[in-house]
């Protein structure tokens, strides 16, 4: 299955970066809007570690992710998308960049945050890929080598986000989302169960982790909607 | 939480699943017609009809009480007709390829009420064939009632026909599918409803609000080919209109 999804992955590449190959369409308005409501959700602090998950797979983590990504940098700011689902990891997919080296080889401390980061076609927007998939990608994230790896990476750079696998499947977000600021839930429209989705909160908030809100993923829209009277015809 | 479903609901989901429902429709109807008209054995009815009517022996012409002796001989006559004395006979006389049991299902004997007019109905789907069985049960029938009843009061009034083409009786393509139109109608519907009833997923803001209690960020749409491909007309458009949407 995995290989088929990577496989659409490279086709759907010049959709999953949207905001940056086509910033004025009005799905792009759409992710400025979440950048907004995301600097919005905390007043006093700025939320500069920022995670996404989803209850299942396929509902558009990394998609979401790459856009809040490009539609922030394209704000000025210098931002670090990291890879954080060891397991099926796709960010190198969308950006289009190797993965021999990533985030496990900083974790394991086989190299330095600033040596494997990347830099994107994207200004101000940089990734860090997953690296070598480990065997115990759990571990590896709620490790003490994640607080410091956060901890330089906010020093170069002023919003990191974080891919992370799905939430029910794996323990895996639940750890990130203890160390991040905050927590954005993706939906898909038509495909997240209620009770999937109900369950996802519970679990984010039994490690108390901060959900900032939840983004609707493909909702059909209809033609007269409102999103398309700026930007678009 | 009691789930109320408003008027306006309910359209949206009878909109949403028109193509469903009306494909349902078509498919029922489409069924029933060609069954109707390729798969179905037409079904011909013809009818003879006999007078039942002692010949008036007094010269004051009709007495009452023989007009009701022959409507109550009718009875009697409904089942000699369909009694194997006669329709061995017809078979026999026919040479039909059936039995006498067969012969009995295909005939029909009515008459209305207080009249002295017998109708012999016969369904075949050979409408040569349904005129010669209707024909020649009455003729035999008014031969033999006289040998079992010793009377002499039955004569044919009309002789079963066709004119023109005949157009069967059974089945009737049109009514069938009109009955196929609207079983197909109401199967979609509540086809439509169990769906929506069964969708268990979540599929806009108000879902996530009541659900999760949880701000919604921002919605984002479907994301189609249209609006990646026309990136460079977009650039375009961009020098003209010289303005950027920012949030």
């Amino acid at each position: 299955m995995s290989r088929k999804n990577r496989k659409s992955i490279h086709v759907d590449k010049e959709r999953s970066l949207l905001t940056h190959q086509n910033p004025k369409s009005p799905i792009a308005e759409q992710y400025r809007t979440i950048r907004t409501n995301i600097q919005f959700a905390s007043v006093e602090e700025e939320i500069r570690t920022i995670m996404v998950t989803s209850s299942g797979p396929m509902e558009g983590k990394s998609t979401t992710i790459a856009n809040l990504g490009v539609v922030m940098a394209q704000q000025g700011k210098s931002v670090l998308i990291v890879d954080a689902d060891l397991r099926k990891p796709t960010v190198h997919y969308t950006f289009r960049t190797m993965n021999t080296r990533g985030i496990t080889n900083v974790l394991t401390r086989q190299a330095e945050l600033v040596d494997v980061t990347q830099e994107t076609e994207v200004p101000n927007l940089n990734v860090l890929t997953s690296g070598p998939i480990p065997p115990n990608p759990s571990e590896l994230l709620g490790s003490k080598g994640m607080d410091s790896l956060i901890e330089e990476a906010l020093v170069h750079y002023d919003v990191v986000l974080f891919d992370c696998p799905p939430i029910l499947a794996v323990a895996d977000s639940q750890i990130v989302a203890n160390k991040v600021q905050g927590t954005v839930l993706v939906v898909s429209s038509g495909t997240t169960d209620k009770e999937a989705a109900v369950k996802a909160k519970e679990r984010l908030e039994s490690v108390n982790s901060k959900l900032l809100g939840v983004v609707l993923n493909r909702k059909k829209m209809k033609d007269g909607s409102y999103y398309y009277y700026y930007a678009q015809k | 939480m009691e789930e109320t479903i408003s008027l306006k609901e309910i359209f949206a989901v009878l909109k949403k699943r028109l193509s469903l429902i009306l494909l349902i429709t078509l498919l029922a109807t489409a069924t029933s017609g060609i069954v109707s008209y390729f798969l179905l054995t037409p079904i011909y009815q013809t009818s003879t009809q006999i007078l039942v009517n002692q010949k008036a022996d007094t010269e004051n012409g009709f007495d009452y009480n023989q007009v009701k002796t022959n409507v109550e001989l009718i009875n009697t006559y409904n089942v000699i007709i369909k009694s194997p004395t006669i329709l061995d006979q017809v078979v026999e006389g026919l040479n039909l390829d059936m039995s006498t049991g067969d012969l009995n299902e295909k005939i029909t004997v009515s008459n209305a009420q207080n009249s002295q007019v017998v109708s012999i109905e016969v369904k075949e789907p050979d409408p040569a064939q349904a005129v010669k069985i209707a024909n020649t049960t009455a003729e035999v029938f008014e031969k033999e009632i006289s040998n079992i009843m010793n009377v002499d009061n039955v004569s044919v009034l009309s002789e079963a026909n066709f004119e023109g083409t005949p157009s069967p009786v059974n089945p009737k393509p049109v009514l069938n599918m009109a009955i196929a139109l609207v079983v197909g109608l109401m199967v979609g519907v509540g086809l439509a409803f169990l769906l929506e009833y069964l969708d268990n997923t979540i599929k806009d803001e108000n879902d996530i609000e009541k659900l999760l209690g949880l701000p919604v960020l921002g919605t984002i749409a479907v994301i189609e080919d249209k609006e990646v491909g026309s990136s460079k007309g977009k650039h375009a458009k961009k020098s003209v209109r010289g303005e950027t949407v920012e949030s």
